[in-house]
This record gives C-alpha cells, structure tokens and sequence, in this order.
C-alpha cells in the first residue's frame, strides 16, 4: 500500500452536501438555545440565592453539574467529537474527565473539609510585597540568627564525637 | 519475518492509514488543547483551594462583580453573563463556517469566520472593561491595613492590584488577573489566528486545497477557548 505523509481521506472525510447541511444546522441551533437557557437559568438562580438565600452545598451541586451539561453540548457538538471514532473519544474524553474530577473535588468534597478544619479566620490582614528595604532587612536577621544555630550545631557534633 | 504486502492489510495493520481516522493536524490540536486543559485546571484548583484557605477574607465574586454598562443598578454577574453569551454566540458562529467549510462554501465560510472575528473582539473588550472597574474599584473604598514603606498603615484603598484590593484576599484580584488574563490572552491569539485563516480563506487557498479542514481546526482552538470560559464562569465567578 502506497504511504501518504499527508493522507487526504481524513481532511474529505466531514464534507456533505446542502441537505445533510441543513440538518446539521438546525441541530447546532438546537445546542445553541439549550447553552443560552442553561446560562439564563444559571444566573437567575444565582441571584435568587442571593436575595432568598439557598442551601450552599445544593447551589454548588446545581452549578456543576449544569456545567458539565454545556462542557458536554461543546465537546461533543461544537467541536465534533462525537462524529469521531470510539478510541478518538477516549483519548480525548479521558484526560478532560480526570482534570475536571480534580477541579469538582476541589471545590466540594475534599478541600472544602479541609477547610472547615484549618480556616484562616480574619483578623482581614493585606499581605503587600515587601520593599527593597525590608527585603534587606530580614535578610541581615536571618544571618544572625542561623550564625549561633551553627555554632551550636558543632559543639554538639563535637561532644558526641 | 513476513513481508507487508498489499494484499494482508486488512488483517493486520501495515500503517499508511491513521487508526483514528483524523488527519495528524487535528490530532494533535486536539493533543495541544488537552494540555492547554492542564495549565488552567491547575489554575482553578488553586483558586479553590485558597478560596477555602482564606474563606474568611474570601469576596463574594457576586458583590464584587454588579457593574452593568448604563445602568446604576446593582445587577450581580450580569455582565459576566454577556460576555458568557458573546462567547457561546461567537462559537455558534464558527461552528457555522466549519460546516460551510464542509460544503465548501467559500462565501459562507467568510461570513461566519467574520462574525467570529467580530465577537472575539467583543468579548476581549468586554473583558477590558471589566479589568477597568475591578482596578478603579468604587467611589468609597474599604478600610485596609496597608504596608506602606514598611510599616503598616490603616487607610481607604480603592480598587484593586496584584498587592491589595478593596474587596476583600489580597490573593483574589492576583487570581483574577491570572484567570481571566490567561484566558483573554487565549481569545486575544484566537482572534488572530482566526484572522490569519480568514484572509487564507478570502485568498483562495483553501480553495487550491480542496478541504477546509483548516477551518475546523482553529475551529477546535475557539471551541476550546469557550469550554475553558464555562469552567471559569462557574467556578470563579458562580461558586
């Protein structure tokens, strides 16, 4: 079989004619008023939480689970993956589920404990960047401080030898 | 040992074809976004994970983010709506061209690809002008302890910079400028790459190719850009 460096199948492999095209539009609208309403929805409810307030945990529960909705209407309408083949998908499917499990897990289950146990609670201290001065400043300390830490070091070395 | 002949392809793969069935560009814009995916997840997880640290001091992004072009009412994330459906629009629309491009619609592909470029522009300004209000902040300020020449000094601080904001963590507007600058500075190259495509689809070459395959894969860069703003959208500005 003839080797093709820049095999031209792949690239003739999505063309269609008028009326397969018109179908596809429709459907691509269809996906386009599905993503505008999830958005609608999304803020309304956020303002809604705001001014009623609402349960904290369902709120975040709603929101990401309504984003991984639009996250599935993009991938797999917009930028086709679901006309690909299987082993395509998962290549693909595979590593944006892992990062997005992460990203959930981060903002719900796991670090959210975490952070009912070790909260950094005000006093609302601004950390600013320290200046040139200061800068110098600590530094100078510090060699005064690790100098008899050194010391000590050795005499004890020096006792156990 | 056996000699790949013609004739035992079927049986077993003699290479010459790709097992994905994509052309390698595709393929490995697909490869690229996967990693593009990487670096902001780990910008948002950290954002989560501080969020949680210093939830104490965390701004609530709804009250920071109520500013609405000629409107004095508070309207909470509204803005951030708009630019969510600009962004979602301006990717219907280059959907629109890859399928034009799969008709070989040249007229249609420029049509599209324009309105594209267009709501990239849109969106990078709308994104500009929210950096604008965060930065200048609001007329009465907040009550901050500031460092000012080393010692620490309790003023009004108006607005916002990488150091200090009025709104509350120091460690939200660097977020906020890291997200959403990494993400603008994504759109900003994506317009311009659609800009360059634009201009090769207006000067026939594609045309010359015959596929506009090229099409679909700045298409698959643009689309990604929106998947990456959803994410931002919820977990930055919604949670």
């Amino acid at each position: 079989m003839e080797f093709h460096d820049d095999f031209p199948q792949y690239e003739l492999r999505d063309q269609h004619d008028e009326a397969e095209g018109k179908k596809q539009r429709r459907r691509l609208w269809n996906v386009f008023w599905i993503m505008l309403g999830i958005t609608v929805f999304e803020l309304s409810l956020g303002s809604y939480a705001a001014s009623k307030g609402f349960d904290k945990t369902a709120l975040k529960v709603i929101f990401i689970s309504l984003t991984i909705v639009k996250a599935y209407y993009i991938v797999y309408a917009f930028m086709h993956l679901g006309h690909e083949v299987k082993s395509m998908k998962w290549i693909i499917i595979g590593p944006y589920t892992t990062f997005i499990l992460y990203l959930v897990f981060m903002a719900t289950v796991t670090e959210g404990n975490y952070s009912a146990v070790h909260k950094v609670s005000p006093p609302d201290k601004v950390y600013a960047m320290p200046t040139p001065a200061e800068l110098e400043k600590a530094e100078a300390t510090e060699h005064e401080e690790a100098a008899p830490v050194k010391t000590g070091n050795a005499a004890e070395g020096a006792k156990k030898e | 040992m056996s000699d790949h002949s013609s004739t035992d392809y079927p049986a077993n793969w003699g290479g010459g074809v790709s097992p994905l069935k994509v052309s390698y560009g595709k393929l490995f814009m697909w490869f690229f976004l996967i990693s593009d995916a990487l670096t902001f997840s780990a910008f948002l997880s950290a954002y989560g994970f501080m969020r949680h640290k210093f939830s104490g001091t965390w701004p609530e992004p709804s009250k920071v983010f109520h500013h609405f072009p000629f409107v004095e009412k508070e309207l909470p994330l509204a803005y951030v709506g708009l630019m969510t459906f600009i962004l979602i629009m301006s990717s219907v629309t280059m959907v629109l061209a890859v399928e034009a491009g799969h008709r070989k619609d040249k007229n249609a592909v420029l049509k599209w690809m324009f309105l594209t470029i267009l709501g990239g522009f849109a969106f990078v300004g709308s994104q500009a002008w929210e950096w604008f209000h965060f930065i200048t902040g609001t007329e009465h300020g907040a009550w901050k302890d500031v460092i000012v020449d080393g010692k620490v000094v309790h003023q009004i601080v108006k607005g916002a910079n990488l150091t200090f904001n009025e709104y509350g963590n120091s460690l939200f507007g660097a977020f906020f400028f890291f997200i959403t600058g990494f993400h603008g500075f994504h759109v900003f190259s994506g317009v311009m790459i659609n800009i360059t495509i634009f201009i090769m689809v207006a000067r026939g070459v594609m045309e010359k190719r015959g596929h506009y395959e090229m099409v679909e894969k700045v298409g698959l860069y643009w689309h990604f850009v929106d998947l990456v703003w959803v994410f931002v959208f919820t977990f930055f500005y919604l949670l």
